[in-house]
């Protein structure tokens, strides 16, 4: 899977100057759109950390991806007292995630006194709060309204080693470095460049979320999960743990919120705190796999793609141009019922309402689907795709 | 301490706040202030019970938190208002308008009490077995589609170049928007128009809570919908029918939000008035039709107070917003089952 995203931009380089080229970028996504899915995943992954293998539904999750998102944003334009736009990336990251952590400690403390339903309206309160008062704060930037871009420096947040120069690069779509002759016939652009930074920032987080899950800590989780008055009656603090799992959950979604700006170079309130983003986050985790850490990637590529497919005007590939371009003019003027022509019918329901189908794919994966796309695959195969499927391969291979 | 006082009343900020503030409250206590705060506060009061006693019904006999109520009060918002514009005519007295009005709210609180119906034995009905998480997910799920639905309709008949449909604010009869004074204590009309309205809803929901053998059922249910069966009665068919009634009751108070110009009926009205609806059915104690009216007053009374002390004395614009959250959050680290709630509610 790794070697998939990373072979993935220049696969897609080579399709598009292939002969395919229409179809390739109709169909599929952009590079742009796939730096997009590696930083969401890992904030929904570490939402899947705390309500899939705990199950207690965290809907306030934005709370720390935007805690993580203003404070880069706010680093960078010398906003903060102690950090200024000089300070490391790398460890901007760091820091994202504790004071990221440290707002989970702080709303988890008087969460986790709740279960159920109560948990989860009680974290979407804490994060609504945060939400209105960066909205209406007038520390964050002269118009918080329109939330904080990065205007304190101009180039590009660098992932790497802090303080060498050579083993940095910068990320972002203007900003970002690109890289020319690298071993003598890789040519990469600004936003390759980004795209396998934060893919390596996302890998790492990921076997460290990983190496948490398979951990004894991990598997008490799930036990809270199955039962929470067995695993009490074991002897194990379970208040304790799931506090733990909460702030290391915010830990990561915090970083995804640096990543996200350092990508962006801006955030507002609506994709940094609004109770939707930890929406989305649900979404992806369900349609992915709920309780499963690698679900939220295919989720979040899933829905990534299917909305960059149907978006608006097709910004840079998609659905629409494709059939601008292909389509005749007389299928386009035919009248489909009542005035309504192809044309029209096309921008009416394909147009940028991603959502929608979205949204009722998301109903029949919760009514038919439970476990998501990698639970299903994992029930059928009987184990982890990593440990099934060699074992299914080497079977064919005995027989 | 001698030390102290210099050096705060050297801070001109220090010095004038006190002083500031007793102004203020003196002037806050006034009658007339008081008498407008409170009922600005009970209009409030009566907006917030409008949209979450559908969600407070369904939940106490069901256990199921219906993440699609907003949504479902948006389209009562846009149906309602389709039907106050086709009939209201520039030249319609009030009477004739406020019949409108009452027509607007049937069809509404019909057509969605039946797509409730629907949405009850389609989608939610299959799930009951699972856990309560799954309910959660289903409904925001519903959410999703039924504001990309709306969207989609409202581009089309490109109802809305603004976010809220001004036509439906011009269906008003004039008195509403006049003020009224009583006692010397201003009101707009809307406001004393709401405050009906609301507490119609209320008395009619706790007569069909008390006084009818649905009523029962729904009470009975709540407590032990297995017993409740094992009586004989189908269960599933009171849930089809409370489901209906829940979602219906959120269309007729689309109804209410479409003309009032702080709501307006928009498509993101689902998200705004849903958040507002969860805190006061979780402040109330979930599932309790009580505790939903006393919280519903709280926030309510407490929102317009605190906006007139930031309106006039601290200027911060966001505050009123934020305070309903707080609201929630202050009583859940106090109170973690809410006002009136019990620890476990929902027969599933």
């Amino acid at each position: 899977m790794v070697l998939a995203f990373a072979a993935y931009p220049g696969v897609y380089t080579l399709l598009v100057n292939s002969g395919l080229s229409a179809e390739v970028t109709a169909l599929l996504p952009r590079i742009e759109t796939l730096v997009v899915v590696l930083f969401f995943a890992l904030f929904a992954m570490s939402f899947d950390f705390i309500s899939g293998y705990t199950g207690y539904l965290s809907f306030g999750h934005a709370a720390f991806y935007g805690t993580g998102a203003y404070l880069v944003a706010l680093a960078a334009n010398d906003t903060l007292p102690l950090v200024g736009p000089e300070t490391p990336f790398m460890l901007l990251l760091v820091l994202a995630g504790v004071a990221a952590a440290v707002v989970a400690l702080a709303i988890g403390t008087v969460s986790f006194r709740l279960s159920g339903v109560y948990f989860a309206m009680i974290t979407l309160g804490f994060s609504q709060v945060l939400y209105v008062f960066v909205r209406d704060w007038d520390f964050v930037s002269s118009a918080p309204r329109d939330g904080v871009a990065v205007t304190g420096t101009t180039e590009g947040f660098e992932i790497g080693v802090p303080g060498v120069d050579a083993l940095n690069v910068a990320i972002g779509q203007l900003t970002g470095d690109s890289i020319e002759g690298l071993l003598g016939f890789i040519d990469l652009s600004p936003t390759e460049v980004s795209f396998y930074a934060i893919g390596a920032v996302v890998l790492v987080c990921y076997f460290l979320l990983q190496r948490i899950v398979h951990s004894p800590f991990g598997r008490t989780l799930i036990a809270i999960r199955e039962n929470e008055e067995r695993a009490r009656a074991i002897g194990y603090n379970t208040y304790v743990y799931k506090l733990s799992a909460f702030v290391i959950s915010g830990f990561f979604a915090g970083i995804a919120g640096a990543l996200f700006v350092g990508f962006r170079r801006s955030v507002t309130p609506e994709n940094g705190f609004y109770f939707l983003v930890a929406g989305d986050a649900l979404l992806v985790s369900i349609i992915g796999g709920f309780g499963t850490l690698a679900g939220p990637l295919y989720g979040t590529l899933f829905d990534e793609g299917v909305r960059e497919f149907l978006s608006k005007e097709g910004g840079g590939g998609g659905l629409l141009p494709y059939l601008r371009a292909n389509v005749g003019e007389g299928t386009l003027a035919t009248e489909l019922y009542n005035g309504l022509t192809v044309a029209e019918a096309i921008n009416t329901f394909l147009n940028g309402h991603a959502a929608l189908y979205v949204g009722l794919l998301f109903v029949l994966f919760v009514l038919y689907v439970p476990n998501g796309l990698l639970g299903t695959a994992r029930d059928r195969m009987g184990g982890t795709l990593a440990k099934a499927v060699p074992t299914r391969i080497r079977r064919w291979f005995d027989e | 301490m001698s030390t102290v006082v210099p050096l705060l009343s050297a801070l001109p900020a220090f010095s004038a706040l006190p002083l500031q503030l007793v102004d203020a409250l003196v002037e806050f206590l006034s009658p007339a202030t008081l008498g407008e705060v409170i009922v600005r506060g009970l209009a409030e009061a009566s907006l917030y019970v409008m949209i979450a006693a559908g969600l407070t019904l369904v939940f106490g006999l069901m256990g199921v938190l219906n993440f699609a109520h907003g949504s479902l009060t948006m389209l009562g918002a846009y149906l309602g208002g389709l039907v106050l514009v086709v009939t209201v005519a520039q030249s319609s007295g009030a009477a004739a308008r406020l019949l409108a009005f009452g027509l607007a709210v049937v069809v509404a609180f019909g057509a969605l009490a039946a797509l409730g119906g629907v949405l009850e034995v389609g989608l939610v009905r299959p799930i009951y077995d699972r856990p309560p998480l799954y309910q959660i997910l289903l409904t925001f799920g519903v959410t999703l589609v039924l504001d990309e639905l709306a969207r989609i309709v409202v581009l089309f008949y490109g109802l809305q170049p603004t976010t809220v449909w001004q036509d439906v604010l011009g269906t008003k009869p004039t008195f509403l928007a006049d003020s009224v004074g009583v006692a010397g204590v201003s009101a707009s009309g809307l406001e004393l128009f709401q405050i009906l309205f609301g507490v119609a809803t209320v008395v009619g929901v706790f007569l069909f809570l008390t006084r009818t053998r649905y009523g029962l059922y729904v009470r009975a249910g709540g407590e032990d919908s297995e017993m409740l069966s094992a009586l004989g009665v189908d269960v599933n068919r009171v849930f089809t029918v409370v489901f209906a009634l829940g979602t219906g009751i959120a269309g007729a108070a689309g109804v209410l939000l479409a003309w009032d110009p702080a709501w307006g009926a928009s498509v993101p009205l689902g998200a705004e008035t849903l958040l507002p609806a969860f805190v006061v059915v979780i402040v109330g104690g979930l599932g309790t039709f009580r505790g939903t009216v006393v919280a519903a007053l709280v926030v309510g009374l407490v929102d317009s107070t605190m906006t007139w002390w930031f309106q006039n004395v601290i200027d911060f614009t966001g505050l009123p917003e934020m305070v309903v959250f707080l609201v929630l959050v202050i009583t859940l680290i106090v109170k973690p089952q809410g006002l009136y709630g019990v620890s476990e509610v929902g027969g599933h």
